[in-house]
């Protein structure tokens, strides 16, 4: 059992009285898969450091299980931590490095040598268990990082950017492994990345951070379709949400609409509810829409945008078209790949507004 | 064989002119610096008469061993036997290499890779005495071991060796190189501080630790200087101070030149041998290899 609680944590670094990390509030539940996500420099090794115990807490408290930890070594908080730069031991072969922990904790000799031949055999390192690290590829050696954490059965698992030094292909093989390790092992496990997909793919919730500060704490799912704000809208999703800047306005017919200089778009009547609740009417707002939400027009439609289409990238299946529209920034939307569209010409296409979003122009908060 | 002799020649092709003129210039100066190594052995065979023959050469034509029954038959005259000497010498190195490879270590270590305060200070003082010429604190040195009570004891010998700031600064410039996420992983896996230290940073570190220690044993091993100062009984002293004592004031003098020859040789002899043990680990980079 090890959930963690993080009770208001603060990093101050004494040279600074500006905080790396403000107000880190959450629980981690025990056995999740949790993931810290955002740019760089956004904390988020940082909290996970101060977990580890790497790193001095400022202020506030994290409890491991029911333990305090504040102050207790790394090597007392029965956790296990893989480095982005792997970390193994040069002057030990691949088995060494897998039994040091084991061995620091003066187990018997044999038990020693069956946990690490078991790791070894579940990560496919039999054959390599003489070798120094510096003769293993980047993918063994990250496997041997996770032997080296594994073979302690640790309550809970730390991950720093894991994946990071792999090339693309590597790593999407290490993220299947990754994801059948937290099953098989049935722990906790806290994991930084950088990469919304990563992010996506593994977790059970995500924490995306922003300078210092939790921007949201969700489900995949729910980052993706409610995020909390513009930059969590703009983090997560590849290629990024469009945003769009404009009015609310209410239509003569009594509907509301969204109005830029160059179109208007109606909206639907829930949307519309929930606009007017919040008093929205004739007020700056940020509307925002995945590429995924935007079709070339259809039979019939009322909310038509026309755009320049400008230029395309191809990505295999799909085809992401840029269009302008009159905003600061080019419309991305995803259509099939056999689309084609003639430079500078006129597009027109139609958000599917049943799945906008809005966000206040300033905060960046979204309206819900 | 044939092979590797075709390997051999196709880098030397593969040279361009740049690289093939500092490779002679290389061997030039390798050669050169091997020179005095030659004359030292050749010089301990010459007879007499070509110990003194101008211009020197440095290769002996009738080699004899008679420079060696002289200086056995110099050392045989000694109140104190040759083989003290030898002792205290073997003894003193061999403690020298352990302690000042290990207080180096042990400083260098925090210097590194522990942020306390002051730090800067404490490395800045150890690199300001980097400076010092040895004959500067020869003074301060007596004092220290004078008042310590320490003189003409094992220990007054070894003490003004032990502070080696050389060693410090390498092996401190060695250890900046170590990640930080090694010993992080180290402390994770349930190793203390003194663990870490013993178990990842000396083994990464073993080729500055290989240099140190054979500094440390060239210093130890050729020093006359804390016989003369701090010993006054004689068994008390080392080998080379013995051997200075033989060979001093020889510079007009034709007695004794032979043995002078051969004890050159005895006194460099270890050093060769130290040196040679340890070359491989002090050549050898260090593969941060698990590290990408």
């Amino acid at each position: 059992m090890a959930t963690i609680l993080i009770n208001h944590v603060y990093k101050r670094y004494s040279s600074s009285k500006h905080a790396v990390v403000s107000d880190f509030h959450m629980e981690i539940k025990d056995k999740e898969f949790l993931v810290f996500v955002g740019p760089s420099g956004c904390g988020k090794s940082t909290t996970l450091r101060m977990i580890a115990g790497l790193e001095e807490i400022s202020e506030g408290e994290v409890y491991i299980g029911d333990r305090l930890v504040n102050d207790l070594p790394p090597k007392d908080r029965d956790i296990a931590m893989v480095f982005q730069n792997y970390a193994l031991y040069p002057n030990m072969s691949v088995f060494e490095n897998i039994a040091f922990g084991l061995r620091l904790r003066k187990l018997p000799r044999h038990e020693i040598d069956q946990s690490v031949r078991r790791a070894a055999r579940a990560l496919e390192l039999d054959a390599y268990l003489d070798r120094k690290p510096s003769q293993l590829s980047g993918g063994q050696r990250q496997r041997v990082a996770l032997g080296r954490a594994i073979v302690r059965s640790p309550q809970v698992f730390l991950m720093d950017e894991p994946l990071s030094n792999l090339d693309a292909k590597l790593r999407v093989q290490m993220r299947m492994e990754i994801i059948k390790l937290h099953k098989t092992l049935g722990v906790t496990f806290v994991y930084v990345t950088h990469d919304q997909v990563e992010a996506m793919t593994m977790a059970d919730r995500i924490v995306v951070m922003k300078d210092g500060l939790i921007q949201q704490i969700d489900t995949p799912e729910a980052v993706y379709s409610t995020p909390a704000n513009t930059f969590v809208a703009g983090f997560i999703g590849s290629p990024q949400m469009n945003f769009i800047e404009g009015r609310i306005q209410k239509e003569p017919t009594g509907r509301l609409a969204f109005h830029t200089s160059r179109f208007a778009i109606p909206l639907p009547q829930d949307i519309a509810a929930m606009l007017e609740r919040h008093g929205l009417i004739d007020k700056r707002v940020t509307l925002g829409i995945r590429p995924e939400n935007i079709s070339l027009e259809g039979l019939y439609s009322d909310a038509v945008i026309t755009g320049i289409f400008k230029l395309d990238e191809l990505m295999g299946a799909d085809r992401y078209l840029h269009l302008e529209i009159g905003q600061e920034r080019l419309l991305v939307l995803r259509v099939q790949a056999h689309i084609r569209a003639v430079e500078d010409e006129p597009l027109r296409i139609v958000p599917d507004m049943s799945k906008a979003l809005f966000f206040h122009p300033d905060t960046g908060v979204r309206f819900a | 064989m044939r092979l590797r002799l075709w390997r051999r020649a196709s880098r030397l092709h593969a040279m361009d002119g740049f690289q093939k003129v500092l490779l002679l210039l290389m061997i030039v100066l390798s050669v050169f610096m091997l020179l005095p190594i030659v004359y030292i052995f050749n010089h301990a065979f010459k007879p007499y008469h070509e110990l003194f023959v101008y211009p020197p050469t440095f290769f002996v034509k009738e080699p004899v061993l008679q420079n060696w029954n002289e200086l056995v038959a110099v050392t045989a005259r000694s109140t104190v036997p040759m083989v003290r000497y030898l002792f205290n010498s073997v003894f003193i190195s061999g403690l020298a290499v352990l302690l000042v490879t290990a207080a180096s270590a042990l400083c260098a270590y925090p210097l590194a890779k522990h942020r306390f305060p002051g730090y800067k200070l404490v490395f800045a003082a150890i690199i300001l005495t980097l400076m010092f010429a040895p004959e500067v604190v020869q003074i301060p040195r007596y004092l220290v071991v004078s008042q310590l009570g320490i003189m003409n004891t094992y220990f007054g010998h070894l003490l003004p060796l032990m502070a080696m700031p050389i060693g410090v600064f390498l092996l401190k410039q060695f250890m900046d190189q170590i990640p930080n996420a090694l010993l992080e992983a180290a402390r994770i896996d349930g190793a203390n501080e003194f663990t870490v230290f013993l178990r990842i940073v000396i083994p990464v570190c073993k080729p500055a630790v290989a240099t140190i220690a054979i500094l440390a044993f060239q210093s130890s091993w050729g020093n006359t200087e804390s016989s003369a100062l701090f010993m006054m009984d004689e068994e008390m002293k080392s080998f080379a101070f013995y051997l200075s004592t033989l060979t001093n004031n020889l510079a007009n003098n034709v007695a004794m030149q032979g043995a002078a020859a051969v004890a050159a040789l005895i006194l460099f002899v270890p050093n060769l041998i130290v040196f040679v043990i340890l070359q491989g680990k002090v050549i050898a980079t260090m593969a941060h290899s698990g590290i990408k």
